[in-house]
C-alpha cells in the first residue's frame, strides 16, 4: 500500500493521481543526472547517493500542480504559480516532481535551482560590458549556462537566434545561429555571459508560442526557487562599499516572469531559507514577496504545502524501514514511532534530520 | 532515630571532596530516568524490593539536564560528548556527535546498499553498535603507572578500573582526531574515519592501545614494585 511502483518508470508522472498520494515513486538515474545536476536539495542528493536511488514521495501539492498544467492552454500567456508553506515542509521537492512530470512531456525546462544564490556572496561583480548602470555576475551566469545545456541538449541545435547579437567589437552571433553556439559563446567568454543567459531567455520567450506544429512547437517551462530573492534586497556591494543599482540576472529573470509570452508555464516556489533580511517566520506569499514582487506577480495560482498527514508520515517511516535506514532498536518499535511524531511534527525536513542518526 | 536521620539530611559538605562538585550528601541516591525503572513488584527479588523501598524513602540527586526519559539516550554517547565539549558548548559537541553517527550510519548504509546480497548481513549499518564496539576495540586491559625507587622511577604495569579503561580509550579517539588528522577535515568526517578503523581493530587508537600493553609486558619485571 505504501510502496514503490514496480512497472515501467518512465511515463509514471503522468500516470500519478489522487490514489497515488503517499506512495513513492522512483527517479530514472538517466533523468536525474541530465535534468537534476544541481536543482535538488542537498540532503535529498546525499540521500540518493546513499540508497543508490532517487525515490520521490507523491503528495497533494504536486499533484495539485501537474494536474493544472495537463488542463491549462497552452495558446494563452503562461499561468504563474507559487508554491508556498512553512520551512521544510517540501516546496523545493514538489517543484521538482512537477518539473519531472515536464521534462518527461518534452519541454524545455529554463530551472534557476536557488535564486538567493544570485542575490549573495557573489565573488566577482563585474560592471556590465553592455550597459553603464548595470552590474554582472559571470561566475553564476555561466555555471547556469552550462548546466542549461546539460538538461537541454537536444533542443540546441533546433532552436535559432532571431537577430543579431553584438558582444565586443569584434565578437558577434549572427541571426539564424543555433542556440548551441550563443551558449558556448556565453561559457567560453565569462565577461559576457551575464548577456548571454538575457540573450537566451529573451529567444526562448519568442520562439516558446510560435510555431504551432511541426519540429518547431515546443512548450517552455520557466521554475525558479527562491522568487522572493527577485524583488527582495541584495547583500552584495559594490567596491565602494555602495549597494548596486541593478544587477542583470535579475533583471532577466524579472522579465521572464512577466506574462506577456505564450506556449509555457511558470512554476516557483517561495524560500525563506536562503533569503537576505526576512524574518524567519515569514512564509506567505504577500511577506516574503513584499509589495513589489506581489505586485509583479499577481495574479498567480497560490499552491499550498504543508506538514505530513498521518497516511504520509506513515508511507516516509516505512520507506526509511525498508532502506534499512532506521537503525536504533526503539526507533523500529511503537513508542520510538509516537516520539518521532512528537519530535518532528510531521514536518519532513526534521523527520529527515531526525532519522539520520537514529 | 529521626534525630540522627535529620542529622545525616542537613545541609553536609565533606572536609575533603574527591571529585568535582560532589557536593550531595552521599546518602543521596542517582537519578535513573528511564521508562523502565518502573517493574512491578512480583518480579523483584527481595534485595531488588529493599532498595526500591529504600528509593521511596531516602532523596534522590538531581537529574542532569542532558539526560532524558526516553530510550534514545545512551549514557556512553552522553559521555563522549561532555569530554568532546569545549568551554561549555553542549549544542556544538552534540551536533558533532549527531553528525558522526550519521556519518557513519551513511557509509555503512551506502556499502550495504552497494553489495550483492550474500554479504549484506555482515555489514553492521547501527552507528551505535559501531560506536560501542569500536569504543571496546579502543579500551586498554592493563596500564602504566610510574613509581618512584630507591630514587629512579619506574613504569609499572598496574590494572586499570573500569570507568579508568573508558575515560582513556575515548581521550585517545578525542586526541587522535584533534591532533594527527588532515587540518581542513571536519571533526565528525574524522571521528567517522577513525570510529570505523577501530571497529575494524585497525586505526591509529588501536595501534597506541597495543603498544601500551607491549609496554606493560616489557615493564613485567617491575610488577613487584606495585603496593595496592
Amino acid at each position: 500500500m505504501h510502496f514503490l511502483f514496480n512497472f515501467d518508470n518512465t511515463h509514471l508522472s503522468t500516470y500519478h493521481s489522487e490514489g497515488h498520494s503517499g506512495q513513492y515513486y522512483t527517479l530514472p538515474p538517466t533523468h536525474i543526472q541530465k535534468l537534476f545536476p544541481y536543482g535538488l536539495p542537498p540532503r535529498f542528493q546525499l540521500q540518493i547517493k546513499t540508497f543508490n536511488e532517487g525515490c520521490v514521495m507523491v503528495r497533494p501539492p504536486a499533484l495539485e500542480l501537474i494536474s493544472y498544467l495537463k488542463r491549462a492552454d497552452y495558446s494563452k500567456p503562461p499561468l504563474r504559480y507559487v508554491l508556498y508553506g512553512d520551512i521544510g515542509t517540501g516546496k523545493t521537492m514538489s517543484l521538482c516532481h512537477a518539473l519531472h512530470y515536464c521534462y518527461s512531456q518534452g519541454w524545455l525546462i529554463v530551472h534557476v535551482p536557488d535564486a538567493h544564490l544570485w542575490v549573495k556572496n557573489c565573488k566577482e561583480l563585474l560592471p556590465s560590458s553592455s550597459r553603464p548602470s548595470r552590474f554582472d555576475q559571470p561566475i553564476q551566469a555561466s555555471q547556469w549556462l552550462k548546466n542549461f545545456k546539460i538538461t537541454n541538449e537536444r533542443f540546441l541545435s533546433k532552436l535559432k537566434t532571431t537577430q543579431r547579437y553584438v558582444w565586443t567589437k569584434r565578437e558577434s552571433t549572427e541571426k539564424g545561429q543555433p542556440l548551441g553556439e550563443l551558449i558556448d559563446q556565453g561559457v567560453n567568454r565569462m565577461k559576457s555571459s551575464s548577456d548571454v543567459v538575457g540573450a537566451v531567455l529573451r529567444e526562448l520567450r519568442l520562439q516558446a508560442g510560435g510555431a504551432t506544429e511541426g519540429e518547431g512547437a515546443f512548450k517552455l517551462a520557466v521554475a525558479v526557487d527562491g522568487v522572493n530573492a527577485l524583488w527582495g534586497k541584495t547583500s552584495l556591494k559594490k567596491e565602494d562599499r555602495t549597494m548596486p543599482e541593478e544587477l542583470t540576472l535579475i533583471h532577466n529573470l524579472r522579465k521572464m516572469m512577466k506574462n506577456n509570452w505564450s506556449g509555457g508555464a511558470i512554476l516557483t516556489a517561495l524560500s525563506q531559507t536562503g533569503s537576505v533580511f526576512k524574518p524567519r517566520s515569514a512564509y506567505l506569499p504577500s511577506e516574503l514577496l513584499g509589495e513589489e514582487g506581489f505586485d509583479n506577480m499577481e495574479p498567480f495560482v497560490p499552491v499550498s504545502v504543508s506538514n505530513y498527514n498521518e497516511k504520509e508520515f506513515e508511507s516516509c517511516y516505512l520507506y526509511y524501514l525498508d532502506r534499512n535506514w532506521l537503525q536504533h532498536p526503539h526507533s523500529r518499535s511503537e513508542e520510538g514511532k509516537k516520539e518521532l511524531i512528537f519530535l518532528s511534527n510531521k514536518n519532513p525536513s526534521i523527520l529527515e534530520r531526525l532519522c539520520a542518526f537514529l | 532515630m529521626a534525630a540522627s536521620v535529620r542529622h545525616l539530611l542537613k545541609p553536609w559538605t565533606p572536609s575533603l571532596c574527591l571529585m568535582r562538585w560532589s557536593r550531595y550528601n552521599p546518602y543521596y541516591l542517582d537519578p535513573d530516568p528511564s521508562k523502565d525503572a518502573r517493574v512491578p513488584e512480583s518480579e523483584l527479588s527481595p534485595e531488588e524490593k529493599e532498595l526500591q523501598e529504600l528509593k521511596t524513602v531516602s532523596p534522590i540527586k538531581a537529574a542532569l539536564s542532558s539526560d532524558t526519559s526516553s530510550a534514545f539516550n545512551d549514557p556512553l554517547i552522553s559521555k563522549f560528548i561532555n569530554m568532546m565539549m569545549h568551554d561549555g558548548n553542549k549544542i556544538l559537541a552534540r551536533g558533532i556527535m549527531t553528525q558522526t553517527l550519521e556519518t557513519i550510519k551513511r557509509k555503512q548504509v551506502e556499502k550495504y546498499h552497494k553489495s550483492p546480497a550474500a554479504k549484506r548481513e555482515e555489514i553492521e549499518c547501527n552507528p551505535y553498535t559501531v560506536f560501542h564496539q569500536a569504543l571496546e576495540n579502543c579500551k586498554p586491559i592493563i596500564g602504566l603507572a610510574s613509581v618512584q625507587k630507591g630514587g629512579k622511577s619506574y613504569q609499572v604495569p598496574v590494572p586499570l578500573t573500569d570507568n579508568r579503561r573508558r575515560f582513556l580509550a575515548m581521550k585517545w579517539l578525542i586526541t587522535e582526531c584533534r591532533d594527527n588528522k588532515h587540518r581542513r577535515t571536519h571533526m565528525y568526517e574524522k571521528l567517522s574515519q577513525e570510529l570505523l578503523a577501530a571497529f575494524t581493530n585497525e586505526g591509529n587508537v588501536v595501534k597506541r592501545k597495543h603498544d601500551l600493553h607491549k609496554m606493560a609486558e616489557a615493564n613485567r619485571a617491575y610488577a613487584h614494585y606495585r603496593w595496592w
